[in-house]
């Protein structure tokens, strides 16, 4: 935008009613009220618009808004009036009369459907409830068993300890930490060119399910995630949340091969930060913060400089493996000796790379000898041999003596002394345990070709849309300036190691005054419930985001789930008792003709089942599934690695047991995804994903009918099923008892009773598992 | 309320479209649209010939005699020199010799003598420019228009604009080189954010399943060919049971659907896969049975095969990922070793589907597209190789309303810089989107408080390649 707070072309900004009315030099831009009157209408309009100067001048339609506009009176949201950014006040509950009403939840839903004219529907039956609530809080089908004994307990509170032994269970953080990786965009890979695997991603996923199971507080959760090193610097299980920040992808080329000083390099790094920059404000404050790189976000107040204050909040960590142990204790010895060698590393890096600069006439004879012979081994095959391997080994001994004699004594001196000094840390780090490993962000590591760690965090500046050739003013570590109340510039002691910049970013968040935050989670939480958020949108708060349908509830749960402690269990418990979460899910014309897409919620949404629940509940029907928990990812793949390593897919056992794991153990490749688990919208982990699309295709039927690992559940299950009985009428009850939980009605019966006679188990497996029934929750 | 026309996007175009289409009675919405999405179209399918690993501009088609004149000498343009691997070699000409082509006078080396026969249907871009200077990111962005991973791919784009042509294919169809994937691997023909049915359904021509799961592995002993029927019978059976107390959920009515069109891709993928009903003559013109162009010849073909049947965008690889030996374009060690073993698999082929598409009447509402990453340097790496050349490359097309025997933008003198018509892939996105009747920045999709599309906030149609 030219006329902007500072370019200001002709003295003129449009970016606030006030710089408006005040307008530039050719007087106010607009005049509430009178268009004609208004600068701004009258250079956009007329036969031949003077304005804008670049680019097609508006359309007839865009014209007359701005006319209207104007007409109106020009009315203008200021940041604080735009609904996400009002401070949170916990609203008074309505007052509805009705014996519907079991929780706060349902005065909110139903003073908003009388209102709208809509019906609540009554409450689903007991097998569809808690074939609902297994689904959602478990990913996986409850038991024959546990319907029954549900359906068949009339206490008063047997709905209620239903969700109170599926909140216990440790499968409940397997479920909700899958949903969590949606959003941290959580891969295995590095992805891009090459896209080398990323061994040590694991031990993130894992703090993310213990985190849910123990019911971590959320604000301690984010802190952990953006600062678990700084704040909890005594917790070893704190630093594995770092994971959050390095999810994203990896630009292997970019990073390790590119040279310093390079623009691609300065690229490379400026889009690495803006993924961790792009996770942390669309999933903690569901801000689209990653649109103001370029210029002063276009629709929300979301500054240039804001963006650059987040990446400069990030300048002094890059994503690589960083070590931990279980023992506190070894973890604080380990952090302190890495403390010391952090320093002497930095020293002896400066004194190698002014030696890597040193040439002298022999050093370059020996260079060009060497890439001599490194073309022949690349290229040439037939010609490499053990001696050219040796003669390159030999002159790299040769090269260094060179240059050691070349360099000022005092430099080799003080090089002796830290490398003396490094290696003493060294052996006492050896004798410490073997560390862990988690792929993190991180500050320290030893470096791998080009990639190496920051010393000092790096210098951000503003780029002018967006270049990294266009450095404009420094930016500083902060965050969002419309967040009121809040300070958004960190004014952090300039000295300050980089972690303070993550931990004042880290509680700007979770402070109880940041509006989105509580906003954010419990939309997100509200979202994977019933299948749509409140909101809509729920990382995209501002302008180009959906509407709360119901602000007054989403406020009161935000501030319900704030003030308790921010227990993630609690929440779901006050969602699932609702009668809101308990409606059936079946039709009703009149309310659909009001409100077809169900944003008030009259009834219950149906959902298909997403890719890792199906995946699962066929493991769980097979009775093959491998309730195993945390440890290295399982590679559901043939795997060869190379220059660029191959993953296929389509050359591994179906029957291999490292298939029956949960699918939230198996190992995600970001370039080549799951072929089945790609059919059923498993998503793109190269982005941060708030909401999955659900498709139906003719290429998800075909996965869904001749995926191998399908079939193979399909003669499992047929297996199991064999072993309980023999007899047909009794299969098939048995198949829709697992599969269904329920009764075959008579004709189903028959019509696959002589199904079975005609194809037998395996074939009838199959089939009942690409019915719809099996596929979607009511 | 959501209109249906969302609808069928938000669950459909590709297969799930025409299920969609099908069951609503063949509305017209995804009908073959010449008239385009905004405005008339001149062409209704593409096929990017896809060249992984860049291949140079100024050994096939990007002439200049200064490197002839000045080869071995000091490469000096002026500025600094700043090269992906290398510290910049010597000036080095192209190892194959110039000549001109056709009734336009084309100056093209002997690495390509077949598409040198073409160069009258060709519209040449000799002034692109990549964001990247390195293979991930610069492959990313021809194909999806931004340098990062997780952005849709074009053909992602068309399906999603324009839908499906056929009732039984897929919209966007993707050939890997059978050496292996590029770059970014499937990542290249992503969804992206749009809905997953719009990713690009890689066909790998030369393996027994050539579609994931189209049909069942042998392993499954205990399913007969013949019982499929059956099962389809019942479990039509017992979803429509299902549907009778939940009629108003089309996505139930819309999963009966997609088994019966499952069934017809299982009838026609493999009859447009099957080549061997096509004459010896075009066989030989696509260079099937000579062990050096049968790959890609067979991709070739099989993609024009697929064209004629309805499928809307096609893109086929030359060339794997980077690894040794060399097996795409990616020519750091040798040029005249490596781009010959490349060109030679590619060249007959390409121009084989050039000639076939006219012959057959189908080149004017085709786009050809030949595409690579970036270029490469004019200057030589060790002795004999070229290292990365994002300032400058070429690209081409022929048919689909493009304009025959022109080139738009120029290289310096040394095919080492743009020095005219700087040209991004979002003006080549752009100008292919507009004659598919689409303007580029109408096709969006909002994501992340973001409307996205693949010209990102650029991109200018160029009418000098248009005819």
């Amino acid at each position: 935008m030219c006329h902007n707070d500072r370019s200001g072309a002709s003295g003129l900004s449009l970016t606030s009613l006030d710089a408006m009315r005040k307008g530039g030099k050719r007087g106010p831009a607009v005049v509430p009220g009178h268009p004609e009157q208004s600068m701004l209408y009258r250079v956009i309009s007329g036969g031949q618009p003077k304005m804008p100067l670049q680019g097609e001048p508006f359309s007839k339609e865009q014209v007359e808004v701005v006319r209207q506009w104007i007409q109106d009176g020009a009315p203008w949201t200021a940041p604080q009036q735009w609904w996400s950014l009002r401070p949170l006040v916990k609203p008074q509950v309505p007052r509805v009369e009705s014996s519907w009403v079991r929780t706060p939840i349902d005065a909110f839903v139903l003073a908003q459907l009388r209102v709208k004219g809509l019906q609540e529907s009554a409450e689903a039956d007991r097998r569809t409830l808690i074939r609902r609530l297994t689904f959602d809080l478990h990913g996986l089908p409850p038991s024959p068993e546990e319907v029954d004994a549900f359906v068949a307990d009339s206490s008063p509170d047997a709905y209620e300890r239903v969700v109170d032994r599926l909140l216990a269970s440790p499968r409940y953080g397997e479920r909700w930490g899958r949903h969590w990786l949606d959003a941290a965009h959580y891969g295995e890979s590095h992805g891009y060119d090459k896209d080398k695997p990323r061994l040590n991603a694991w031990p993130y996923r894992d703090y993310v399910i213990e985190s849910f199971n123990a019911d971590k507080p959320y604000a301690k959760f984010v802190k952990e995630q953006l600062a678990g090193d700084v704040l909890f610097p005594g917790d070893p299980k704190a630093i594995v949340g770092l994971g959050f920040i390095a999810s994203g992808p990896w630009d292997f080329v970019g990073q390790a091969e590119l040279r310093e000083g390079t623009t691609d390099k300065k690229l490379t790094r400026l889009l690495d930060r803006d993924d961790m920059v792009t996770v942390t404000m669309s999933t903690l404050v569901s801000m689209t913060a990653h649109c103001a790189r370029c210029h002063d976000h276009k629709f929300d107040p979301i500054l240039q400089s804001d963006y650059y204050s987040l990446q400069s909040v990030f300048a002094g960590v890059d994503r690589s493996d960083r070590t931990f142990d279980d023992d506190p204790e070894v973890f604080r010895h380990r952090n302190q000796l890495l403390a010391k060698r952090r320093p002497l590393s930095s020293a002896l890096r400066v004194l190698d790379d002014e030696a890597a600069e040193i040439s002298t006439e022999e050093i370059a004879r020996l260079d060009a000898k060497v890439a001599e012979w490194k073309q022949v081994n690349a290229t040439d095959p037939a010609n490499r041999s053990a001696e050219i391997k040796r003669n390159i080994a030999e002159a790299a001994v040769q090269r260094a003596t060179l240059v050691k004699a070349a360099l000022p004594t005092k430099s080799v001196l003080e090089m002796e002394r830290l490398h003396a000094e490094i290696s003493a840390i060294d052996k006492e780090i050896a004798q410490l345990p073997k560390p862990r490993l988690v792929y993190a962000a991180s500050n320290y590591f030893e470096p791998q070709g080009t990639f190496r760690y920051a010393a000092e965090p790096r210098i951000v500046n503003v780029l002018a849309r967006g270049s990294v050739d266009n450095p404009g003013a420094l930016a500083l570590p902060g965050a969002l300036t419309a967040v009121s109340g809040l300070k958004a510039r960190f004014d952090l002691d300039p000295a300050a190691p980089e972690g303070v910049r993550r931990a004042a970013l880290a509680r700007w968040i979770t402070d109880p005054n940041n509006m989105l935050a509580w906003r954010s989670i419990v939309n997100r939480v509200w979202h994977y419930h019933f299948g749509a958020g409140i909101v809509d949108s729920p990382n995209d708060f501002g302008h180009m985001g959906s509407l709360p349908s119901n602000p007054g509830l989403l406020d009161w749960l935000a501030t319900e789930f704030r003030d308790g402690g921010g227990s993630f269990k609690k929440l779901h418990k006050l969602i699932v008792m609702s009668s809101v979460y308990r409606q059936a899910s079946s039709g009703n014309a009149a309310n659909a003709r009001i409100d077809g897409e169900n944003r008030y919620l009259w009834r219950a949404n149906r959902q298909r089942l997403d890719a890792e629940s199906l995946r699962d509940a066929m493991l769980a029907a097979s009775g093959k599934l491998d309730l195993t928990m945390g440890g290295p990812s399982v590679q559901q793949f043939f795997f060869k690695d190379d220059h660029s390593p191959v993953y296929d897919y389509a050359r591994f056992d179906p029957d291999n047991p490292a298939n029956f794991r949960r699918s939230i153990y198996r190992f995600i490749v970001r370039s080549v995804p799951d072929p089945l688990m790609d059919r059923f919208d498993c998503p793109d982990v190269s982005m941060v994903t708030a909401k999955r699309t659900t498709t139906i295709t003719a290429i998800q039927a075909l996965a869904q009918m001749n995926n191998p690992f399908v079939l193979k559940q399909a003669e499992h299950l047929a297996d199991r099923i064999q072993s309980m009985s023999s007899a047909a009428d009794e299969q098939v009850q048995l198949v829709y008892r697992v599969l269904l939980q329920r009764k075959p009605r008579a004709e189903e019966l028959a019509t696959l009773r002589d199904y079975l006679g005609r194809n037998g188990l395996p074939n009838l497996c199959r089939l009942m598992l690409n019915t719809n029934e099996f596929i979607f929750v009511d | 309320m959501t209109s249906r026309r969302q609808f069928l996007w938000g669950y459909g175009g590709g297969l799930g479209g025409i299920a969609l289409a099908g069951l609503l009675g063949e509305s017209g919405l995804l009908a073959d649209a010449p008239a385009g999405l905004h405005h008339p179209a001149k062409a209704k399918r593409v096929i990017q010939l896809f060249m992984s690993g860049a291949a140079s501009q100024c050994d096939t088609f990007d002439y200049k005699a200064k490197l002839i004149e000045k080869n071995g000498e000091k490469f000096d343009p002026g500025g600094k020199v700043e090269l992906f691997q290398s510290s910049p070699g010597a000036v080095m000409k192209s190892p194959w010799d110039w000549k001109q082509h056709g009734n336009s006078g084309k100056w093209v080396s002997g690495l390509v003598p077949h598409l040198a026969s073409c160069v009258d249907d060709m519209a040449f871009v000799h002034s692109m420019v990549s964001k990247s200077n390195v293979h991930g990111p610069a492959t990313f962005m021809q194909n999806t228009g931004f340098i990062l991973p997780g952005y849709p791919a074009m053909g992602a784009w068309v399906s999603y604009g324009l839908g499906s042509m056929n009732k039984d294919l897929p919209t966007f169809v993707v050939l890997p080189d059978s050496r292996g994937y590029a770059p970014n691997g499937p990542g290249n023909w992503t969804a992206g954010f749009l809905p997953a049915a719009h990713q690009g359904t890689m066909i790998r021509a030369s393996s027994p399943n050539p579609i994931y799961d189209l049909f069942p592995p042998k392993s499954a002993s205990y399913l007969k060919p013949e019982s499929e029927a059956d099962t389809l019978r019942v479990l039509n059976q017992l979803n429509s049971r299902h549907l009778v107390s939940r009629a108003e959920d089309s996505r139930l009515e819309a999963r009966i659907a997609s088994y019966e069109l499952a069934a017809k891709l299982q009838l026609s993928a493999p009859e447009v896969m099957d080549i061997s009903k096509e004459s010896k003559a075009t066989l030989e013109l696509y260079g099937i049975g000579d062990k050096v162009t049968d790959d890609f010849g067979r991709n070739c073909l099989v993609a024009r095969r697929m064209l004629e049947r309805g499928v809307r965008f096609v893109q086929v690889w030359s060339g794997a990922d980077n690894g040794f030996p060399r097996r795409n374009w990616d020519s750091h060690e040798d040029i005249a070793k490596d781009h010959a073993d490349m060109a030679a698999g590619m060249d007959k082929p390409a121009a084989a589907l050039i000639k076939d598409l006219k012959a057959r009447g189908m080149l004017d509402d085709t786009i050809v597209h030949w595409a690579t990453e970036f270029g490469r340097m004019p200057c030589s790496q060790g002795s004999k190789g070229r290292d990365h050349n994002p300032f400058a490359f070429t690209t081409w097309f022929a048919g689909g309303g493009f304009k025959g025997g022109v080139s738009y933008g120029a290289s310096d003198e040394w095919s080492y810089k743009v020095a005219d018509k700087p040209t991004y892939c979002y003006d080549t996105h752009a100008t292919m989107l507009h004659l598919l009747g689409i303007d580029h920045k109408r096709l969006t999709y909002r994501h992340n408080g973001i409307d996205r599309r693949i010209t990102d906030v650029f991109g200018e149609v160029i009418p000098e390649l248009i005819a």
